[in-house]
Parts: C-alpha cells; structure tokens; sequence
C-alpha cells in the first residue's frame, strides 16, 4: 500500500518524446473489455505452473523454523548443539540472542527463534525439535479488554494502548447530538481476520558467488529485492526474485518477508540452495491479520431523515505491532458534524498486515449497522434513509444510482420492516451497503515493449499476478496495440530483473500496469512505422496495425502482414522503453451491495441466499478475470461476516484455531447466488478493483440478519452464537 | 457418491489408525519375536522400500515410513500438482484419487498406498491437451492464483467419471472437501456444470 497513486508529476520528470497515449475508441477494441480466458489457465489447471513451494533445486535442502510457543517471553539459553549433530542437518541458525536483552525477547507467539536447513523436509523438523531453548515466561496480553485495564502489566515499552488520535470537524458534536430528532448509542466491533493465503509466505533462495536468486512467494518482486537487499545488508543489485506464480497473498506479502531472509542466510551457510515455506501455524500466527475494531458511538437523526453528528471512540488491536485505525464515519454518509477518537491497543498477538481494502471493511460495518439502526428509529425505509444523506454525485460517486440498480436487482421492494413475521423458524431479511476505494496508477510504474524482426512482440513488467489475471492483462494490452491476436505476444512479468512496477496491493496494478503497458506498446509500434511507412510510400501517422496487418488507414489493401512488416526491422529488434503518462487511469470507485438472508432462529444459523453487487470498474480491461475478482471479493467479505475469526486463548495467549478445521474461510456449500453488475466506463481508463468488493459484504449482511431476525447482531461475525445471544437478550419494540 | 468421500475426510487416517490397530493385534497374537521382525521392515525408523502405482507406472522409492503420500508425491517423484495446503486434511489442495475414490494425500502414508492406484492431477493431460474437466476450469475462469485448482480439478472430474451429469446440489457436495481463498466457487462450479461444452 506503500504506492500513493496520481500524484502530480515531478518536476522536470522527463516526458517521453511522442504524441500522448490513449486508448482505442471502444468501437475499434478487438479485446479490451471482452471476457478474456486467462493465459495462464491451462498450466494452472494442469498442475504444471511451478509456485515457489514446487520449485526443486538440484542439491535443495529444506528449511525450517522454531518459533515461540509463548506469546512473551524472553529467551535465555538457545542449545543448537544436539542438532546441528544430527546427519543430513546443513545449517543450524539461532534468531534471538540472549546477551543482547531486546533481541532475546518474543512478543507474540510463532516469532521466529532458531532456523535449520537438512536434505529432508522430516529431518528439518527433527533437528528443530532437537533445539533446547530455555524461556523465561513474561506477562502476556491476549485480548484488549486485558490490555486496556489500567493495571494490566505494561508490555510494552510505550504502553499498551497509543495516545488517543483525534479529528473533529462541523462544529460541536453535543449540541448537535442534543438537538437531533434520534440519537443511537452503541458498541460494534469486528473480529481479528487472517489472510489464509493457500501458499503460506517463503522462498527459495540459492547463491552463486555472492549473487542471490530467490524464488518468493510474494506481491512484490521489487519490495522484496530491496527489502532482503537491506536485511542482507548487501547491493540490491546482487539480488534477484522471480515469483512466476503465487498462491494468495490478499495484502500479506508486500516484501521484506523474514522467512525470505532467514533462508537466505541458511543458503549462505549451507553453501546449498534452501527452500523455506511456512507451514499452516505459523502462516495463521505471523504472516498480519486485519486488525480488530471496536466503536463506541452515539449517532444522530433529525426528523426529515437528514443526518446530524456522529461522535465515536474508537479502538482496536494489530497485535504486537500498530496500524488498527478505521474512521468512522465510513466516508461514504455526509455526517455534517463528526468526531472521532482513536487508540491503537497492543496485545501479544502477530502484527497486522494490509488485508484487502484496510480499514473499509471494518469501517463500512460500523457506519451502514448505525444507518439502519437510525432508519429504524425513524421509521423509515433504510434505503430512501441512504439516498438522502449521500455526497454530491461524481464519476467515482455514484451510489444513488447504484442503489437504485441494485435494489430493483435484489428485490428490495419486497423487504418488510425489521423482523420477519412470517410464521415458523426460518425468517427472511434484505439489507445493504456502500463502499468506495482509490485504486489509481502508480506514476512509478516502467515498462518495455520489444518488436523482435521475425514478429514478436515481448512487453516486459517487473509486476507480479496474484490470482487477479496481471500477466493475462498485460497481454490483452499489447495485443490489442499491436492488431495481433493474444497469442501472438508475450508477457514477461515476476522477475525483478524487468522495470519497475509497484507491489500488487491498494488496487494500484490494473490502472498502473495496463496504462504503461499501453504506452510502451504505443512507442514501439511507432517505431514500426516509421520504419515501415517508407516502403508503403506512406506517412507513418497515417498507418494502423489492425488484425495481423500493417496498413494506411481505411484501406487494408494497402499494407503488408505483420510479419512481413517486422522482417524490415533487419537484425535490429525495437525496444521501447515507457514513461508514465497520465490519463489511461483514474482514480476512485463506488460501489453497493445487498444481501438476501434466512436466518434460522431456533438454530441461529444465518444463511446468505443471495447477493447484488453493482460495482464501478471504470474502464474493464477483462470481463472475465473482473468478473472472477468481485466474485471472489464477495466470498471473502462473506467469510468475514459470518465464520472467519481468530480466537486467542485467555489464559495462555495461544491461538487455538491455527488450521482450517477451525478457522473457517467459506466453502462451496455456503455460497449463495451472486448477481453481479459491472459499470463499464471507458472513458474514465481504466481503474483497480481488487479491495472494492470484499468491503460492504458483511455490512449488507448484518443488517438483512437484522431485518430478519428483528434484534441487532453489533458485531462480527455473526455466529449461531451471536445471533441467538441477541434474540434471547431481545426487548419487544425493535432493534436495539 | 462420491461427496461421501469428501464428507469422510479422515478416511485415510482412520484406515492408517486401522492399520496400527490391527498390527497391535497381530502382535499380542504372534508374540514379540515374530511381530519384532516384521516390524523392523514394515515400520522404520528408516527408510524402507515402498512401491508406489502412480498414473499407471510403478515408482520403487526408499522412504521413511512417516512420509505422507503427497511429499512422495512432491518432493520425491516431483509432481507438484497436489499441494499441501491445510496440512491436516481440511482443505482438499492435495487431493488425488486413490482406487477411484479422492483422497487427501497429505492425510494418507505412502507406505499406505501401496497396492493401490493412485492418479494424480499430472494423469489427466494427454500430453498438451487437456482433460474436458481442465479445459471447463480454463473456459469459466474457474481459478485464480490456481493454488487450490489441481484439487478442484481432481475432486471434480472423480465426480464426473462416478456421475456423468451431475445435479448443482451434487456438484457442490462433491466439491465441498476443497477451499479456495480467492473466492472461485462460482466458476468453479460453472465449470463442474457444464464440462465438455454440456449445459448442466
């Protein structure tokens, strides 16, 4: 998230020479916006795409860690000696040392300890049992409620809870809480979420001379080139990393890793290749989490419906480590006067990492419960409530009409008031939410596009593709520039070796890559014709390239194929290097969403049975692979709302669910029907859309749980347990 | 059905439990001499000879009999198409079928499988082309960062081959012993559906 899109150019940042790229009017794309198999499909569904945990290296050994069983403590003695005896055992590493008081401390439980490199996977793990480590078991602190009491042992060096950050704007929030028609008070809170990402983190690192290649499973080739670099304390330069394929990440692995570092050194040591991948434990204890968020907060109404104040302390917890903040209100709501405070708590917990949309899932939870709650109040439809409190509408601000589209989808007319009457246990409720993100190009992105003379073409970008169809975009772009069916070009992305591009996270890669991947392939078919034009007794701006040929625009006879158009490039391929230019890309999307569910309150099973999702993609590069990534968004957001959380045990500060028996992320069984519409806007270029879906998913769910079931669920997720909690502690006359 | 196989996810380590169970028993049976001598080659500690029927060819490997399946599979025999995942059974990355049945090879010894017939995800490509299964995977976009896909493939054409057209409740409940953290179910299921072009 580290890449601040749009800003204004440099100055005197160099622009290219050339015209301004654009894009094709969409009545001549011959694959922009169409839905577009991914390239990579085949190897993937074949078993034959090589992720860094099935890369095999000639000589590898395997690596792996002794991690903290405590989640504080500090280490006194570490004992390798009886492993670093056990045959097949290469390199045997300790991580904390004693003598030195704050590299001898552990702060949450999975910090890495001691670290080993043997032949075998199982001789690893018998030479990490074979480690003595003496611990002298400190205070721990496992939820925030402990952490917040005024005489919970101080674990950390600044206090466990930071100094309150605080933003108040319009005017005095009492006053205007007092003279509003309705005021709600309450407590909302989400859970502590893990990514899950079915490749745990880890590399494969192998040396040659002082020359290191790592294979990573990572969103960041570049990130991570530079953050193993800095850890290694050796020339960026010397480092490669390749990730051709990688098996989840959702905002876990933007680069620096430490399991990538470790096993660099175990590789130094063992003069050996050595591959170190996490296993399932440590992927859940180590690897972030979204942090947990708890609002206490009163808000306010007048009569007509138009919102007044909101006044919210707030707080949550990233574990060992800061970055818990979610402002509330979600600004999406014009809350005419606002105030917030928050604190970040610290417990002995893995710190929290980005996670898909930071901040917007817990953030949109919070504001669209109290809407519904207010409309309530009201007596009015929560709808009509929203419609009358939005932003003036803009290009990435469209939510009225967006919630008119999807509330004719889902069927909102059909909704009755809060709590079901029908008869029987199974009641039925409708509800909904909005969400916004950025999701603009990175001005840092580089690329280049080569024309090779028997008619290649090969655009090389230094991204990665995380499951969302990178590799296939970039193809789709250079295709299309070049009049060539996809086949015919090639992508070369997950090498640090290719130019710059950002880390794959905010967002960013769509916008960023297609747009330098457009201009590039701009530059060097510019090149081409000039080349080509005189032989066509032609200007080269008059010239096309258009299915398979090279021709003076208007009249395909004119021209030659492709190919015969490359041979006269000689012995001398084109290169173009791109620059970025604005203007491919925008900034910011809007979206809603709305959730059918049936909750069974003899059971308190909440069942999703159907959800409408009306999304703005901006310019759709790929119908299919966009289709694919709000789908998988939804699920995700489903898994927070109703199974997903991490359970850290009071007494021990252990996680007792590090598996996926336990921790359960959504299953075939539990996804309902998903109505999916995607606003194409091409003339807005194109912008990201991998967090926007995953953010209001549990917002609409937990208020159709309420329109069911009559009482509030205020936090997630939204377990038999909660659900029946709520019902049994239900006050006739309405949500609480 | 196959969804039962799914629903059992600990057949394998309920049949290796069996499989010590029974050993105790020969052992009280025979006395510990006998029971000592076939132990030493049947158990370890180390390696020991163990064949394995793998897409119609047998591999003859030396393993330590605490090797699961699937790191035979992996890092032995270098077929990287199962994955290990979850690690305990739960997930369905490392599924292959063993005498038809799926199975989750990260829950399943290799000295287990032997005498039976394993097929993996590498057995369905003939040569480039794939199996109509793939090739439904690749068409409805059933798969993202593809992690997981390789068991969804398994797991689906073993549906396929037991139940040629397969209802939307059936195609779920065979395919609910795999996750997918991408959220690919949609497609995936769309792909289940309509394999070979057939609009289920």
């Amino acid at each position: 998230m580290a890449d601040q899109p749009q800003q204004p150019p440099a100055q005197g940042a160099a622009q290219p020479a050339g015209p301004q790229a654009a894009w094709p009017p969409p009545a001549e794309r011959a694959l922009l916006g169409k839905p577009i198999q991914r390239l990579d499909g085949p190897d993937k569904a074949a078993g034959r795409a090589k992720y860094t945990y099935d890369i095999l290296r000639p000589g590898m050994l395997y690596g792996r860690l002794l991690d903290s069983p405590h989640p504080h403590a500090r280490v006194r003695s570490i004992d390798l000696s009886a492993a670093q005896k056990l045959p097949g055992v290469r390199a045997v590493l300790a991580l904390k040392d004693p003598a030195q008081p704050e590299t001898a401390r552990v702060r949450y439980q999975g910090e890495e300890v001691a670290a080993v490199a043997a032949t075998t996977e199982e001789l690893a793990e018998d030479a990490i049992r074979l480690i003595r480590v003496d611990y002298e078991v400190l205070p721990h602190l496992a939820t925030v409620e402990e952490a917040m009491r005024p005489e919970a042992p101080r674990v950390f060096e600044k206090g466990n809870v930071t100094e309150p950050q605080e933003r108040a704007d319009g005017g005095d929030v009492e006053a205007a809480l007092k003279s509003s028609a309705h005021v709600i008070e309450g407590l909302y809170s989400t859970q502590v979420q893990t990514h899950t990402s079915l490749e745990t983190h880890g590399g494969l690192c192998e040396w040659n001379g002082d020359q290191l290649t790592a294979w990573v499973s990572t969103q960041a080739v570049h990130g991570t080139r530079e953050g193993t670099a800095r850890a290694l304390g050796i020339p960026q330069s010397n480092v490669r990393v390749i990730t051709q394929y990688m098996g989840g990440g959702f905002g876990s692995k933007l680069g620096g890793d430490i399991q990538v570092v470790i096993c660099a050194r175990l590789a130094k040591m063992a003069n050996a290749p050595v591959k170190l991948m996490l296993d399932r434990k440590e992927e859940h204890l180590v690897t972030g989490n979204r942090p947990s968020a708890h609002a206490r907060l009163r808000a306010g109404v007048d009569a007509q419906g138009t919102l007044t104040a909101i006044d919210a302390e707030t707080w949550g917890t990233g574990g060992a480590g800061q970055g818990a903040f979610f402002p509330v209100p979600y600004q999406v709501y014009v809350f005419p006067v606002r105030r917030q405070r928050h604190r970040d708590v610290y417990i002995n917990a893995g710190p929290q990492r980005a996670f898909r949309a930071p901040g917007h899932p817990q953030s949109c939870f919070v504001t669209e419960i109290v809407m519904d709650e207010l409309a309530d109040r009201l007596g009015m439809d929560p709808l009509e409530l929203r419609l009358r409190n939005l932003p003036p509408e803009a290009d990435n601000a469209q939510w009225a009409r967006y919630f008119k589209m999807g509330a004719e989808r889902i069927g909102w007319s059909r909704r009755h008031a809060t709590g079901d009457t029908a008869p029987g246990p199974i009641k039925r409720g409708l509800g909904c939410a909005a969400n916004r993100w950025g999701g603009g190009g990175s001005r840092r992105t580089r690329g280049l596009c080569e024309i090779l003379p028997d008619g290649g073409v090969v655009t090389r970008v230094g991204t990665q593709d995380i499951g969302t169809g990178t590799r296939t975009l970039v193809a789709i772009v250079t295709a299309e520039t070049m009049g060539l069916p996809i086949e015919a070009v090639a992508a070369e992305i997950g090498d640090s070796n290719h130019p710059y591009a950002p880390g794959s996270g905010g967002s960013v890669t769509a916008p960023s890559v297609s747009s330098i991947v457009r201009i590039a392939a701009e530059h060097a078919r510019r090149e081409l014709f000039a080349r080509v034009a005189p032989a066509l007794g032609a200007d080269p701006s008059s010239l096309v390239a258009r299915d398979g040929r090279v021709y003076v625009g208007g009249d395909p006879s004119t021209g030659m194929t492709w190919k015969e158009a490359c041979k006269r490039l000689g012995t001398e391929p084109i290169s173009a290097p791109a620059e970025w230019q604005q203007g491919l890309s925008s900034v910011g999307t809007s979206g809603v969403q709305f959730a059918d569910v049936e909750v069974d309150v003899e059971t308190g099973i909440a069942r999703v049975k159907k959800i409408v999702c009306v999304q703005d993609c901006g310019m759709i590069v790929d119908r299919l692979t966009a289709e694919s990534q709000c789908q998988g968004g939804i699920i995700m957001g489903l898994g927070f709302a109703l199974f997903e959380h991490r359970i850290l045990d009071r007494n021990t500060g252990q996680m007792v669910n590090p598996n996926m028996e336990w921790y359960l992320v959504p299953g075939m069984s539990d996804v309902p029907e998903i109505d999916l519409t995607l606003v194409d806007q091409p003339e807005r270029g194109v912008v990201g859309i991998g967090e926007p879906p995953v953010i209001s998913t549990a917002a609409a769910i937990g208020n159709a749980v309420a329109n069911a079931i009559g009482v509030r669920v205020r936090s997630l997720p939204i377990t038999p347990e909660t659900v029946l909690t709520a019902l049994g502690s239900a006050r006739p006359g309405g949500t609480r | 059905m196959a969804s039962r196989d799914k629903d059992e996810p600990g057949v394998s380590r309920r049949s290796f439990l069996q499989t010590v169970g029974a050993g105790g028993v020969a052992a009280g049976v025979l006395g510990p001499a006998s029971a000592g001598a076939q132990d030493a080659r049947a158990a370890g500690p180390g390696a020991v000879p163990v064949q394995l029927n793998i897409n119609g060819r047998v591999h003859r490997l030396e393993l330590e009999p605490r090797v699961t399946l699937l790191d035979a599979l992996r890092t032995r025999l270098e077929m990287t198409g199962a994955k290990r995942v979850c690690d305990r059974g739960s997930c369905g990355a490392c599924t292959v079928l063993v005498d038809g049945r799926t199975a989750y090879s990260c829950s399943m010894l290799a000295i287990e499988a032997q005498g039976k017939q394993i097929r993996t995800v590498e057995s369905l490509t003939q040569g480039t082309v794939l199996h109509p299964v793939q090739q439904a995977f690749c068409d409805r976009d059933g798969l993202m960062c593809g992690f997981c896909t390789p068991g969804f493939v398994v797991s689906a054409a073993a549906l396929l081959e037991r139940t040629p057209k397969p209802t939307a409740a059936e195609a779920r409940a065979a395919l609910d012993g795999n996750i997918c953290r991408c959220g690919t179910y949609v497609r995936v299921l769309e792909a289940a559906l309509n394999t070979g072009g057939r609009r289920g």
